[in-house]
């Protein structure tokens, strides 16, 4: 396995604020990567510095590139949909495509014919005429047939219908993810992707929280559902949170042995979201 | 050169109303104004009481047409040709204004940038796309349909000449028509690159802007102009910026003015050579690409939020 991304000591300030605090990590290809914190925690601003869209501190690489002096050479291997609907307004869906085709020396005219026939999309609509959904569908189309090796998603999903964002998982897991590639995705909504993730990284402050596989994860941490009885000694053992659910407590353990965990009642994996929301509050 | 090519093509795309439809309509109206002229305005009642029957008027208008001095027939024929394209050329500069304004501002404000910059195209090649778009493609455009409608001129007055009892060859003989193309397209290049300064700027402006582009392109003009006035009490930067505006025009309509004999300005020629063979012009240019670097350095760096 190689190493797409490297980061160390990656760092950006606006003003006064630290918008990333040195961080270090690494992203290896065949992966699918989800970068998780809450607004303002960095995950932006990650995104922008691998992809040459913004100074940085420290050290950055990727695809053995520097982002911010080879950001030309970067961009035909990399590709990235930033936000929903950014196409702009005038140009017209066989106009986009034509344009890409033109320009990236990556890029596949057939797979996109392939992926565009798949849907209601009219060839010579505009974007502007297209609904947003169907905007999306085309940018997706466009960037899965760009033969790139690494796909960056910054809330892709964001103000699609829940048919559309399904369905946009689905086809970026079928049609464009192989071992060869690598995705990194931001999101929101985390109980979307959290199937499909290999990788998980927490960010919040400008500071990484977790960085490990989703394996690692299931080993690391339990969700137990104990009963009041047992909850003293559940806080024994140092959860990382608790919460009530129908009268019963559930822990979530960093990192404590499962056999301890086994005595107190059923153990679970527990969710992204659920861990995220854990993650988030430890500390404070 | 393929993804010059494809940067040029988006850009017509983009701007395809001001580049395009915006002369084609024009011509469009003119040619329909001339039509339904000449069906119902043969007869013409001046004050009431002098009544003009063209249709009877029609063969002596040809044959004094005729019985003129080829020479002099020809330029009048050719001043009426660049005289039809007179207004499309002022309208081309105002397009062009706003063309430079909205250039590398409107990609900001619709967030297309991003997806512009996800493409492996250099900000370098995309700004100079668009500024040759500006001082080429616009001008070619509007070449063309001034051609289109100079060639309708002609054949709606061979028409009138058909009325007035001639072929209409001596017209065609006199227009010059491929000299008068090539003056046309050379001044209406050349006068916009002569403003190469201003549109490089506004280029700038644009990349710049965080709100109203157009606010960033003017107001430091008209700053400098009244902190010159203020500190030294001279308006040198004013009358430079005016002298630029104005001679762009000047260049634009100098193959009427050189057939007039300099009469359309006062007696001052302004000839393609004149303008080629003075500082100015390259100077104006080396300004241009002091701007545009500038450009391209505040697309290449700026944060996109």
């Amino acid at each position: 396995m190689s190493t797409i991304i490297k980061a160390k000591g990656l760092s950006k300030s606006y003003g006064s604020f630290d918008a990333l605090k040195g961080v270090d990590f690494s992203i290896e290809r065949g992966r699918i990567v989800g970068l998780v914190g809450p607004n303002g925690a960095g995950k932006t601003t990650v995104l922008k510095a691998i992809l040459g869209l913004t100074s940085f501190d420290g050290e950055l690489e990727v695809l053995g590139l520097n982002p911010s002096r080879q950001r030309h050479q970067l961009m035909q291997k990399v590709c990235f949909i930033a936000d929903v609907a950014l196409l702009p307004k005038w140009l017209k869906v066989k106009e986009a495509v034509e344009f890409v085709t033109e320009v990236h020396p990556h890029f596949n005219l057939e797979r996109a014919k392939h992926f565009l026939g798949k849907t209601k999309i009219n060839w010579n609509s505009k974007v502007k005429e297209l609904s947003k959904g169907m905007v999306t569908q085309l940018h997706l189309a466009l960037v899965m047939s760009i033969e790139a090796e690494l796909l960056v998603l910054d809330e892709p999903t964001l103000g699609l219908d829940i048919l559309y964002r399904k369905e946009f998982y689905n086809q970026l897991l079928a049609e464009f993810f192989d071992e060869g590639r690598s995705i990194l995705v931001t999101t929101h909504q985390i109980e979307e992707v959290e199937n499909l993730l290999t990788d998980l990284i927490f960010i919040k402050d400008g500071e990484i929280v977790l960085d490990s596989s989703m394996d690692e994860v299931a080993d690391k941490y339990f969700e137990v559902m104990v009963s009041r009885d047992d909850a003293e000694k559940a806080k024994s053992l140092n959860p990382l949170i608790e919460r009530d659910v129908f009268g019963r407590k559930v822990f979530l353990f960093e990192g404590v042995d499962r056999s301890q965990l086994e005595e107190l009642g059923e153990i679970h994996s527990p969710s992204v979201a659920d861990l995220f929301v854990a993650k988030m509050k430890e500390g404070k | 050169m393929r993804t010059f090519k494809a940067l040029l093509k988006r850009e017509f795309w983009e701007h395809k109303g001001g580049i395009f439809y915006t002369p084609a309509i024009m011509a469009a109206v003119f040619a329909t104004m001339m039509i339904v002229f000449g069906f119902s305005g043969d007869h013409f009642v001046l004050n009431g009481e002098h009544k003009i029957d063209f249709s009877q008027k029609l063969p002596t208008v040809v044959e004094t047409f005729e019985a003129t001095p080829d020479e002099e027939r020809s330029k009048g024929v050719q001043i009426g040709l660049h005289g039809t394209g007179l207004v499309f050329s002022l309208v081309s500069l105002v397009i062009c204004l706003f063309y430079a304004l909205g250039s590398l501002y409107d990609e900001r404000k619709d967030r297309s940038i991003l997806f512009w910059k996800s493409l492996p195209v250099s900000d370098t090649v995309t700004v100079l796309s668009k500024f040759v778009s500006i001082t080429l493609l616009v001008p070619v455009s509007y070449f063309i349909v001034i051609t289109i409608f100079q060639v309708f001129f002609l054949l709606y007055f061979t028409v009138f000449s058909w009325f007035g009892g001639s072929s209409g060859i001596t017209l065609w003989a006199s227009s010059n028509l491929f000299g008068v193309m090539f003056n046309n397209l050379l001044h209406l290049v050349l006068a916009s690159l002569w403003l190469a300064p201003l549109w490089a700027w506004l280029m700038l402006a644009s990349a710049w802007a965080k709100k109203v582009a157009f606010l960033w392109g003017g107001l430091p003009i008209l700053m400098i102009i009244i902190a010159e006035g203020w500190i030294f009490q001279t308006s040198r930067f004013a009358e430079m910026f005016a002298e630029r505006i104005g001679k762009s025009v000047m260049i634009q309509n100098s193959p009427i003015n050189n057939l007039l004999g300099g009469d359309m300005f006062d007696g001052i020629t302004y000839t393609a050579g004149e303008v080629l063979g003075g500082a100015p012009f390259w100077v104006g240019l080396g300004v241009a690409a002091i701007f545009l670097a500038g450009a391209i350095y505040t697309r290449r760096y700026r944060d996109e939020a």
